[in-house]
Parts: C-alpha cells; sequence; structure tokens
C-alpha cells in the first residue's frame, strides 16, 4: 500500500516537474539565506563574547562588597587565600586567575590620558584564557625586571607610544596618596573588548602589589567546565563567603548579553516570516495540484480507497518536497557555513567601524545543530500547514460528482 | 483598447486566486521594504545627530597635527580673532571655542585622572548637550571662577556632590605646573557611560589664566545654519584659515561612526534580502500556476494566428498591472508608516538601552526617516523585482507550440 502512495505521489510530481523545482528551490534558498544569517551573527555575537571573556570577566568574577559600583582599591578581596583554595577543590572549575584592578591615569611626555590599570601574571593568564592570543606588537611579558607594560592598542595610538616607549602611571595607593611609576612598553595589544584596547594597560601583578600598597587582589575570574552549572556555583560562592560580590559574564557585560538575546529572537521572527510566506507559496502548488487530480481521487475513492490514504498522497507528496529543499538547503547553508567558519567572512575594508564597536575584522561562522533542527521544524510546519485547505477540498469533494463533472 | 489589454484584464479579474496573493505578497514586501528603509535610515540619522550634537559639534577646527598628537605643541593660536573671522561667513549659525586637557582630581578619599575641558558655557548651550544634561545643581555660566561642572560616573567615582571641593593637578599651555580648587557647581548625565565618567567642565575664561591658554584653544566648534551643509560649509571655511590649521565635518572626524551605520545598514538590507528571495519564488511559482492553467486558452490564441510577441505582451501588461497595484498600495502604506513614526518616534523601551549607550545613543526613541526620494526608489527596486519575477513563466509558455500547448496536460 506504501509502495502505492509513494509511487502515485512521486509520478505527481515528476509530471510538474518545474512547480516541483520551483518550490524545491524556494525552500531550498530560503533555507540557505536563515542559516547563513544566523551562524554569522551568532558568529559574531560569540566573537564579541569571548573576546570579552577572554579578556576581562571569565565566565564568572568575583568581587569584594561593592568595588563594581565604587571602584575604590580599598575595596579588595580580604579573603582571596581561601577563595582560591575552594577553586582549587571545587571540580567544575577550569582554571582561575586574580587580577589588580584599579584606575589611574597614564602619561607620556607631551600627553595624558586616565586609564584602567591590570596587575596580572602573564603565565596565569596564558593558560587561563590565552590572553597572550591578543598581541599586536611586542611580547607576552613585561621584561626581566618586571618593569614593562602591555598596552591597549588604541591607547597607544593615542599615546604615540611603540614598544620600548617609557610611559608614566598614576594611580591613587591604599592610603590615599597618589604614586607614580615608570615603566616601558613591552606589548601592544588587540582584544577587540572596547574598554581595553582603548584605556585599559597591564602591568605584572607583584609590581601592582607593591604600587598600590595592595596585600591581596581585587578581582578573581573563573573559567567553568560545564557552563550551564554557573549558578551553582555563583551560589557555593556566595554561600560560603560573605564579604564578596559575585558575577557571571552576562552581569559583567550587559549590553553583549542583550545582543545575544536579541540575535536569537531575531532570528526566530526572520524563519516565521520567510516559512510562512513559504507556506503560501506550497499551499498554491499543493492546492492547484490536488484541482487538477480531483478527478483522479474521485475515482480512487470511488473503488474504495480509503480517504486516509488519499490524505497520505497529499501528505507524502508536499512532505517530499519540503525534505528535498530541506536537505538541499541544509547541504549549501550548511556548507556556506562551514567554508566561513573555516576562512571567516572577511569585513577587514570596514574594520576602523569594527574597532569601534569591539567586533573583529573577519567573522568565523558558527554552526550549530540547534539550526538544522530549527529548519526542520519550519519545512515540517510549512509542508503541514499547507496541505490543510487542499485536504478540506478534498474532503468536502463528492466523488460521483466530480467522476461526472 | 486593444484586444489582448482587454483579455489581460479579464485575466486578472477572473484568475483572483493569484491576484490576491500575488497583491497581498507584492503589497506587503513593497510596504515592509518602504518602511525598513524608513527605519534604518532613520535610525542611523538620528544615531549620528545624537553622537555628533552630544559634544563633538558639526564641524571642528583643529591644529592639522593635533588628532594624531593631541599635544601642547599643537594648539589654535589667536583663536578669537579666528572665529571673529569665521563668524563672517553666512552660512555659520554659531561657534564655541574649547581647550582640552586631561588632569588628575583628588577628593577628601579619591584621586581620578579625566578630562578638563575650558568652555564657553553660552555658546556651549547651542554647539552641544551639554546645558541639558544637567543632573543636579547649576550649568555653567559666563562669569564662573572656579566652578566645576562634571559628569555623574566621574562624580561617583570621586565620592564628590554639589558644593563639595576638590583639587587637580595638571600641565599649563606653557608646561607649567598647575593646580587649584574647584568647587562642583553642576552634575551632568548624558547616559554615555564613557562620556560622564572621563568629562568635566569649567569656564573657559578662568582655565586660561590657570592653564595659561588665553587666546588658545584645541578645538573649535562650527555650527552651520543647515546642517547638512557641514561639509560644503567646512570646506568653505578651510579656505580661510592658515595653513597650520584644518577644518573638519562631523563626517570626516567621526567616520568610524558613519562607517558603522553604513555597515549596519548592509547587514540589515541582506536579511531583508533573504526575504525577498522568497516572495520573488511565490510570486513565481502563483504565476507559472496561474499561466499553466491557462495553457490550452493560450495554444488556442496561437494557433487562431495571436503572435507570440502579442502573447507576451498580454501576459506583461498583467504581471505590470498586478505589480504596479501592488507597489502603488504598498507603497502607501510603507510612507504612511514612514511619515507616522516620523512624527511619533518608535519607543523601543529599556530592554535595549544597553545597545543603545553602545553605540552612542542615550535615548531609545527612534524616529523613522520620511524620504519621498527613498519610498520611490524602494517602489521601483519592488516594481522590477515583481515584474522580474513573472518573465519566466510567461517566457516558458510562449515557448510551446499552439498544438502542444492545447494537448498539454
Amino acid at each position: 500500500m506504501y509502495k502505492l502512495i509513494i509511487k502515485s505521489a512521486f509520478a505527481s510530481l515528476m509530471k510538474r516537474k518545474v512547480r516541483t523545482f520551483l518550490v524545491i528551490f524556494m525552500i531550498a534558498s530560503s533555507l540557505w539565506g536563515l542559516l547563513l544569517m544566523q551562524g554569522i551573527y551568532d558568529g559574531m555575537t560569540q566573537q564579541m563574547i569571548n573576546n570579552a571573556i577572554r579578556s576581562d570577566s571569565s565566565q564568572l568574577s568575583i568581587f569584594a562588597k561593592n568595588f563594581r559600583s565604587q571602584k575604590d582599591i580599598s575595596l579588595y578581596i580580604k579573603s582571596s587565600k581561601q577563595i582560591e583554595e575552594f577553586l582549587i577543590n571545587e571540580p567544575n572549575v577550569k582554571s582561575f586567575i586574580s587580577r589588580i584592578v584599579t584606575s589611574g591615569l597614564v602619561a607620556t611626555a607631551k600627553y595624558s590620558k586616565n586609564t584602567s590599570i591590570y596587575g596580572i601574571d602573564v603565565k596565569d593568564e596564558t593558560t587561563h584564557a590565552s590572553l597572550d592570543g591578543y598581541i599586536k606588537q611586542g611580547e607576552f611579558n613585561f621584561g626581566k625586571k618586571n618593569r614593562g607594560a602591555i598596552i591597549g592598542f588604541q591607547l597607544a595610538k593615542k599615546l604615540k607610544v611603540g614598544i620600548g616607549k617609557k610611559i608614566i602611571l598614576s594611580a591613587q595607593n591604599i592610603d590615599n596618596q597618589v604614586a607614580s611609576i615608570s615603566l616601558k612598553v613591552t606589548g601592544i595589544i588587540k582584544t577587540n573588548n572596547m574598554a581595553l584596547d582603548e584605556g585599559g594597560i597591564f602591568i605584572n601583578k607583584e609590581r601592582a602589589k607593591i604600587f598600590l600598597g595592595l596585600k591581596s587582589v581585587n578581582q578573581i575570574s573563573i573559567m567553568l567546565n560545564d557552563y550551564s552549572k554557573v549558578d551553582m556555583l555563583k551560589a557555593k560562592l556566595k554561600t560560603t563567603f560573605n564579604d564578596i560580590e559575585v558575577f557571571d559574564w552576562g552581569e559583567l557585560y550587559p549590553a553583549l548579553l542583550q545582543t545575544e538575546q536579541i540575535m536569537k529572537s531575531f532570528s526566530y521572527i526572520s524563519y516565521i516570516i520567510v516559512f510562512f510566506t513559504a507556506t503560501i507559496g506550497i499551499f498554491g502548488v499543493v492546492l492547484v495540484s490536488v484541482l487538477e487530480r480531483l478527478r483522479e481521487f474521485g475515482v480512487l475513492r470511488a473503488i474504495g480507497t480509503k480517504f486516509k490514504i488519499i490524505v497520505a498522497m497529499v501528505f507524502f507528496e508536499s512532505f517530499f518536497i519540503g525534505i528535498v529543499g530541506l536537505f538541499l538547503g541544509s547541504l549549501i547553508g550548511g556548507g556556506t557555513l562551514y567554508y566561513f567558519s573555516l576562512y571567516g567572512l572577511d569585513l577587514s575594508n570596514f574594520s576602523d567601524a569594527l574597532d569601534e564597536f569591539g567586533m573583529d575584522a573577519i567573522t568565523y561562522a558558527v554552526i550549530k545543530l540547534e539550526y538544522f533542527i530549527t529548519a526542520f521544524i519550519a519545512v515540517f510546519s510549512a509542508t503541514f500547514l499547507s496541505i490543510l485547505v487542499p485536504l478540506r477540498v478534498l474532503k468536502k469533494s463528492k466523488p460521483i460528482e466530480v467522476i461526472n463533472g | 483598447m486593444k484586444p489582448y489589454i482587454s483579455i489581460a484584464l479579464k485575466n486578472i479579474y477572473n484568475n483572483k486566486g493569484r491576484t490576491i496573493v500575488t497583491i497581498l505578497l507584492s503589497s506587503l514586501s513593497t510596504a515592509i521594504l518602504v518602511f525598513i528603509t524608513a527605519f534604518m535610515d532613520g535610525e542611523h540619522k538620528i544615531m549620528l545627530k545624537n553622537a555628533v550634537e552630544l559634544y563633538p559639534g558639526y564641524i571642528q577646527i583643529t591644529n592639522k597635527d593635533f588628532r594624531d598628537n593631541p599635544s601642547f605643541d599643537n594648539l589654535i593660536e589667536n583663536s578669537t580673532s579666528l572665529v571673529e573671522k569665521v563668524k563672517e561667513n553666512d552660512n555659520v549659525s554659531s561657534t564655541s571655542q574649547r581647550f582640552e586637557t586631561f588632569v588628575l582630581f583628588s577628593s577628601d578619599t579619591k584621586s581620578v585622572g579625566a578630562m578638563i575641558v575650558g568652555i564657553e558655557p553660552e555658546n556651549e548651550k547651542i554647539n552641544s548637550k551639554l546645558e541639558q544634561s544637567l543632573l543636579k545643581g547649576k550649568y555653567l555660566e559666563n562669569k564662573d571662577k572656579n566652578f566645576l561642572y562634571i559628569g555623574n560616573e566621574l562624580a561617583k567615582k570621586l565620592k564628590i556632590k554639589v558644593g563639595d571641593t576638590i583639587s587637580f593637578v595638571g600641565t599649563g599651555a606653557d608646561y607649567s605646573f598647575c593646580a587649584d580648587n574647584l568647587i562642583i557647581k553642576g552634575i551632568f548625565q548624558t547616559g554615555l557611560f564613557e562620556f560622564d565618567s572621563t568629562s568635566s567642565f569649567v569656564n573657559k575664561k578662568y582655565f586660561d589664566e590657570v592653564f595659561v591658554s588665553e587666546n588658545l584653544s584645541t578645538h573649535i566648534i562650527i555650527k552651520p545654519k543647515d546642517i547638512d551643509n557641514a561639509q560644503f560649509l567646512s570646506d568653505e571655511i578651510s579656505k580661510i584659515l592658515p595653513k597650520e590649521l584644518d577644518s573638519q565635518s562631523w563626517k570626516e572626524f567621526m567616520k568610524t561612526l558613519v562607517e558603522a551605520m553604513e555597515l549596519d545598514g548592509i547587514f540589515g538590507y541582506i536579511t531583508v534580502g533573504i526575504f525577498f528571495i522568497v516572495i520573488f519564488f511565490v510570486i513565481l511559482i502563483y504565476t507559472l500556476l496561474s499561466v499553466y492553467s491557462r495553457i490550452k486558452e493560450i495554444g488556442i490564441l496561437r494557433a487562431i494566428g495571436t503572435k507570440k510577441r502579442e502573447i507576451f505582451s498580454m501576459l506583461l501588461f498583467e504581471s505590470v498591472v498586478l505589480s504596479f497595484i501592488s507597489i502603488l498600495i504598498g507603497g502607501i502604506i510603507g510612507a504612511f508608516l514612514a511619515y507616522y513614526f516620523n512624527i511619533n518616534p518608535i519607543e523601543l523601551g529599556a530592554e535595549f538601552e544597553e545597545q543603545f549607550k553602545q553605540y552612542g545613543l542615550a535615548s531609545t526613541a527612534l524616529p523613522t526617516d520620511f524620504n519621498v526620494f527613498n519610498i520611490l526608489r524602494d517602489m521601483l527596486i519592488m516594481f522590477i523585482l515583481c515584474v522580474g519575477s513573472t518573465l519566466y513563466p510567461i517566457v516558458k509558455v510562449n515557448s510551446f507550440k499552439p498544438v502542444e500547448a492545447i494537448n498539454h496536460v
């Protein structure tokens, strides 16, 4: 029986080749466009988020209470030793780093600018989130005597300094006195995290401690083995230590989190609009195909074929077109995404604009299984919806009348 | 009326399914295209306008080397007489002199590095949004002495409020050391974190005394009478400037933002493009179905001597009429929406605020851009797309021989 259904549906599709191929192309090309859009936009947001996570927030960051709002150097993490011990024993923690964070003034002989100063350990940062990968010029270290500084590339441009040039850092220390140190630029970094590129200076953590009179750190940042369990660790940290605040990356970079969410709903809305339109296209073809064969179906029903089987025929016909379109669209779309995930979409022509908004000049597309699941659901719903009215027409038609008509 | 025209009109009337679907889809897509263009252009325009008017201004005169090397070696000298000269141009609405430098502020408990700018308070009211951004206290006046107008975030960092006194140390225009105490007169909030956390302003008259910068400026800001005329005016002004100075319009010194808007526009159109691919196919499919349902009729017309050209004209005429009606309806709806939301800006709400700030936009109200030229252009694009999508079925059905067509099942 199924053989007959398939055979008849297939014969009908082949009889009207042009239509069949047009619908298949329609589904395939809209899927191709949607997949490409989704993968590239996701790639863009993912890169921005990765840049923020790798260069600053990690997946989870711990600060002393009120440090985030007051940015006061005296609000350092008092229980940093205990927290570090706790993190070492926590199975979901992949790695963590500690930093000293404060703001100050950076000056050259002729120019000065406000800056964010980060005291870091280069070894830890390299293994933690490979911060060294962002080095644009020079080296990711502070020289033999640890008197070096790694500075954001936009800041370097503004200050007109290159590798080996001297800068003076001034900042308020723990005793509310203004302290200054002279450093040599050993590296220039481009993280595409705007705040860092425009105003960040990394110096040796131990030197920062002496410079600012600190005994502990202001920020402990953590990468997790399983990010889905972030809330558990957050809660655990908060109950174990009461003098700290814990933020995940989304809380530290709300604009990025928002971008990610907006992009998600944007792509779902696009799917709905595009496939609603596609449904109209498939519907037209199925309706005409049913109307043209009313007589044929009338004969089938007159000789005792159950309506269920006729439904199966129509359904199979439309479903077949949908599946071929889905397959073709996924293949081309997935292939194009794969290409862009390997070689990237090069937007270097706009690199100044992209730098301004913390985006990479080359966007690498993302491919997720959920794209294809969404595509399947969209195609399936479209084909299903498009046969409802034709089937109703068929149901209402009377076999004798249509045969005679 | 030529016979094929009347047949075409009859076909449009009789083939209601196709007519409705085509008109519905094409007018909807025209309306969408017109509105999206108006929305995106409006969004970009308001973003640029807000960003320009907040502080940078439409035209800036600086020393040629200042942008690359903002040191005191590259200042505008004799700036007051230069301003007088610039004002002679009839297209100049107002001007404002600024002197920007960085200092270290110290309150009782905190020290923070920040920008301090000597401004002409009255002129600045017209050339920037500083006065409108007042949050607490008062804006500056031309007679003010050591009063500071400071960004809210910077004030928070320094833990100060209106009426408090803070001190600063910095370098004067003659590279001398300078320091003084300042009284907080007002606190402003533009909504842009970066600006609010790094900027502060004092009256330039007072500033000049402390920083030894009399008759010197880092920037002269010019507001043109017609803001669309900024580039032209900037070029005009360049001609009367001494050779070490340079005049740039916002399109030049905010090039990255302009570029970013272009990029955003490209992505927007790509997204719309995907939607149009489907529309194209759907119209193509419906035309194909409609033409094929009449294939016998076309065969007979051919058999009784109607020429291929006439059949082609007939079918094309149908498509042109349908497309024209569609883009007219769609264009009017789109234009109405563009006009309506131009007068009543779309309020996107607080959930978009963070994103907006990222693009330097402090408000989430977006007026659409009502531009007749753009609307007509979009309608034309849609017309070409709609007629274009019907060409294949028309050509295809015309390629049959009359007998083939009559016998087509």
